[in-house]
């Protein structure tokens, strides 16, 4: 634990035990989602299904970035992961991103995937909005992990018909944004 | 809304609060939802900040979504007014 670090944000005024366990079940969101998109990404297949896979494995790959990121600020501040991984499933802040009943449908794959980026947009904002101004380097991290969940929600969108996602796909490296915070 | 629906007092909703096997209600604006099978409201906690068994309608201004996501569960009465 980084004794003092977790004294300044408690003087700050965060609840650092309740910041603690929302990391926690954000982390397990994180390597949840990397687990069952690995099964998604396996079934887009087809002319349809394809065309999705590689930002499914952008998106698969970047979640998997945010679960590394998040578990040294979560040990820094006193926290620690669950040591039972059943016990971790259950306690993620975002629902089972499960494969849809029709393996063929690959707008309810899309749908899948859009939904739960939609929640760790929700999630990652609500820390930030706890962390601004109080706990900077938690901060730092929510936002860089925001600003990624967000391209994907974008991506997955575009692909539902609801409007352009405005930017291109990875070129090369995954986590423009967290890739900081893995080195 | 539907005059024939269950009416909550805060104290009847209270008992509603996911823990040991009960249900998991929640208010807003006036209406009472059961979030019992939401992922989400697992033992009537919700994202660590959220409790079931309350009027949640000003929380829900500082939330990260609306109230739209509570449409997705049904409403099992309305919230009585003070």
């Amino acid at each position: 634990m980084a004794k003092v670090a977790r004294e300044m944000v408690e003087r700050a005024g965060v609840d650092v035990d309740q910041l603690v366990e929302l990391l926690v079940k954000n982390a397990a969101a994180e390597l949840t989602t990397y687990y069952y998109y690995t099964i998604l990404r396996c079934n887009l297949i087809g002319l349809d299904g394809e065309g999705i896979k590689e930002i499914a494995e952008a998106a698969r790959i970047e979640d998997r970035n945010h679960f590394e990121a998040l578990v040294p600020r979560i040990y820094e501040l006193g926290g620690q992961l669950p040591r039972d991984m059943k016990a971790f499933h259950d306690v993620s802040a975002c629902p089972p991103a499960y494969l849809p009943e029709d393996l063929t449908d690959v707008n309810a794959i899309l749908k899948v995937l859009v939904e739960a980026e939609r929640c760790a947009v929700r999630g990652y904002t609500q820390i930030c909005n706890m962390t601004a101004g109080k706990d900077h380097r938690t901060y730092d991290l929510a936002l860089a992990i925001l600003n990624e969940e967000i391209e994907h929600e974008s991506w997955f969108s575009e692909f539902l018909g609801e409007g352009p996602s405005g930017h291109f796909l990875r070129r090369g490296d995954t986590s423009p944004f967290v890739s900081k915070f893995l080195k | 809304m539907n005059a024939g629906m269950k009416q909550f007092s805060k104290e009847a909703l209270a008992r509603y609060d996911g823990k040991e096997g009960r249900p998991a209600y929640i208010a807003c604006n006036g209406k009472v939802y059961d979030v019992s099978t939401s992922f989400l409201w697992q033992k009537g906690h919700h994202q660590v900040l959220h409790q079931a068994g309350v009027d949640l309608t000003e929380a829900l201004k500082q939330a990260p979504h609306g109230e739209d996501l509570l449409e997705r569960f049904p409403v099992v009465g309305t919230l009585k007014s003070d």
